[in-house]
């Protein structure tokens, strides 16, 4: 009964919590036509800590949703466009020597923000990724001989192009593994891009964005968040989903096991749980149900399934894969 | 040896008593050896003097037998001067067996005025050797082929084949239609009725000491089996808000109270609510009826 007490108080704490998202959203939605399903997963990785790639062909408000997203917030944003001759010193900064005190000092990089948006990360060579997953990894950089942690929160959203790969660098597997979400950025719908056409079609500039949150509410949400109970079944649940990826046969999906070249790690577990909850709260739910781990099953797993030979001869996607696993494996 | 050159070179006085030039006779013929029925090759070359012809006598078919003449030729060809010469090429054939000596045969020499002036006889001493026929031998000259097969007649059996593959096609869609027919109305029977006895179980468990959060995990199993099977939906791999779009899209009656009971049984599962033993024997209660009202009301058609 004393737990009962105290999902029903943090169900209220939660609700009062969360009530800055929706203002987020509302004045999102004043720059933003629809995208919602992307936004929400934008706030998600923001409020468990975690770091979004997102894929989608050009102009389809990519950049235009994370710039928005750190003006509501009022953090501080960098864009950071990939280029093929960027260093890393670009993107971490490096020593400058000043000739009136005859001494080297730090210059920080770009990458010194709340919110990173990496833009054609793809488009660097691997050093340059290499760097910024590094610091997405540690949350610190290192200049020269010293180390400086980067602020909270720190967010990195990455974007990568799926239609042209000439003159690329795909992301290798161990650094796409670092982002908690790969979230595919889709088309708007036809009367979406009605609206999105008679709001853009204009020489005004644009209504200014009021800020509606402050980095507090994002820390106050977190601790909230850790707070959201997870019962047992649901956990064995999540397990059951990140293992049928690797072992499908196990769940009886045995031919699934020649599609998957290999499966999710343990870090998808972790981030699967992470976001579970952080749907959870946007749901203002004090607990997580399996519903929560599936609405963010595809956005989770998707870039950590690789899909084998034959799932490509059969033109299968780990989003088909992932349809399947979440079909066959049972719901507590 | 494929040719054999018999040769017999008569020689005979260039001039006779009364000072005329005697006739040169030469044979030859191919092959040496060979079959019943075969045919020999034979050349025969006279040498007389200008101003003569020569022709054969006796090479007729009566007379040379077991010889049979198929053909004759005769011409004429270069010879020193004050000379002729006539060949003649004679395909014969043969129908006796073992060794045959060629058959003897007359030249007859004529002056231009047709009369004969000269007659000489000739045997000629060669012979050849004919092969009777055996089995082997009949092997070695035309061997047996296999018996012809008479091609199958696929155009005249296409109607036999596509109408027997029709009868089993029909065949087997009343099998699966009769299959389908029977495993529905036991389905729609038992679906309700296992899960009605399923629940009386239950509720006995829950008096005999069940937890009730187990009762309500129960409870939640045998609705969704129920689901599953009764409205042919995923429900055991579906979550709640899955199971509600369904039912919402099949119009299923009672769907506010099927909602409502899994929905507190999520309550229990996830969110650790810990509900009295009268409470889940009022969620049983409510559950058992439900699954009444679904008998009245059959599922939607496919």
């Amino acid at each position: 009964m004393q737990h009962a007490v105290e999902l029903e108080e943090l169900g209220s704490q939660i609700i009062e919590a969360s009530r800055f998202l929706e203002q987020a959203e509302e004045q999102l939605a004043h720059r933003v036509v629809g995208q919602l399903e992307v936004i929400r997963r934008v706030f998600i990785a923001m409020l468990v800590n975690g770091h979004i790639l997102l894929e989608g062909v050009p102009g389809l408000a990519k950049t235009l949703i994370i710039s928005t997203v750190a003006s509501v917030m009022n953090l501080k944003f960098q864009r950071i466009q990939f280029t093929p001759d960027m260093l890393p010193a670009d993107l971490i900064g490096t020593m400058i020597y000043n000739p009136k005190e005859m001494e080297f000092y730090p210059r920080k990089g770009p990458v010194f923000a709340n919110v990173i948006l990496a833009d054609e990360i793809n488009r660097s060579p691997a050093k340059v990724q290499s760097a910024l997953l590094e610091a997405m990894q540690e949350r610190q950089v290192t200049i020269g001989s010293q180390t400086f942690p980067l602020q909270e929160p720190f967010m990195v959203l990455a974007t990568q192009n799926p239609i042209e790969h000439e003159g690329t660098y795909l992301l290798p597997e161990a650094q796409v593994d670092r982002f908690m979400m790969k979230v595919i950025v889709d088309y708007p719908s036809y009367e979406e891009e009605l609206e999105i056409m008679l709001r853009s079609a204009t020489t005004a500039s644009k209504p200014p964005i009021t800020t509606v949150v402050e980095a507090g509410d994002i820390f106050r949400a977190r601790a909230l968040i850790d707070r959201i109970y997870v019962d047992p079944r649901v956990q064995r649940y999540i397990i059951d989903l990140v293992v049928a990826t690797r072992n499908p046969g196990l769940y009886g999906m045995a031919e699934l096991a020649a599609m998957i070249e290999y499966g999710a790690s343990p870090r998808a577990s972790i981030f699967l749980l992470l976001a579970a909850k952080a749907h959870a709260f946007l749901q203002h739910r004090p607990y997580i149900t399996p519903e929560d781990v599936k609405a963010i099953a595809y956005d989770t797993l998707r870039h950590r399934i690789r899909p084998g030979y034959e799932a490509e001869a059969d033109n299968l996607k780990s989003d088909d894969i992932i349809r399947q696993i979440l079909q066959n494996v049972q719901v507590p | 040896m494929a040719t054999l050159l018999l040769l017999l070179l008569i020689f005979l006085p260039p001039f006779d008593a009364k000072g005329r030039v005697q006739p040169v006779v030469s044979v030859t013929v191919t092959p040496d050896t060979l079959l019943v029925g075969d045919r020999i090759h034979c050349t025969i070359t006279v040498q007389h003097a200008e101003g003569e012809a020569a022709t054969l006598e006796g090479v007729n078919a009566v007379a040379i037998k077991p010889f049979e003449l198929i053909s004759s030729k005769r011409h004429s060809s270069a010879a020193p001067p004050g000379q002729a010469q006539d060949i003649f090429e004679l395909q014969l054939a043969l129908f006796g067996a073992g060794r045959q000596p060629l058959p003897p045969f007359t030249v007859l020499l004529r002056n231009s005025s047709g009369g004969v002036t000269s007659r000489v006889s000739y045997k000629p001493s060669s012979s050849v050797f004919v092969r009777e026929l055996t089995d082997a031998s009949m092997r070695d000259l035309r061997p047996i082929k296999p018996p012809l097969t008479p091609p199958i007649p696929y155009l005249l059996l296409m109607p036999v084949l596509l109408g027997a593959f029709g009868v089993g096609g029909v065949v087997l869609l009343l099998l699966f239609l009769l299959k389908r027919t029977v495993r529905n109305s036991a389905e729609k029977v038992d679906s309700s009725q296992v899960a009605q006895r399923k629940l009386r179980k239950l509720g006995s468990s829950l008096s005999a000491g069940m937890p009730p959060h187990e009762c309500y995990e129960e409870l939640s199993n045998i609705m969704r089996s129920f689901l599953e099977t009764h409205y042919r939906i995923s429900a055991l791999e579906a979550v709640t808000q899955e199971i509600e779009r369904d039912l919402k899209k099949l119009g299923v009656a009672g769907f506010e109270s099927i909602m409502n009971l899994l929905k507190q049984a999520d309550l229990v599962k996830f969110a650790d609510s810990r509900p009295d033993v009268e409470e889940s024997r009022q969620s049983l209660d409510k559950a058992s009826e439900v699954i009444r009202s679904t008998r009245k009301s059959p599922p939607p058609a496919e």
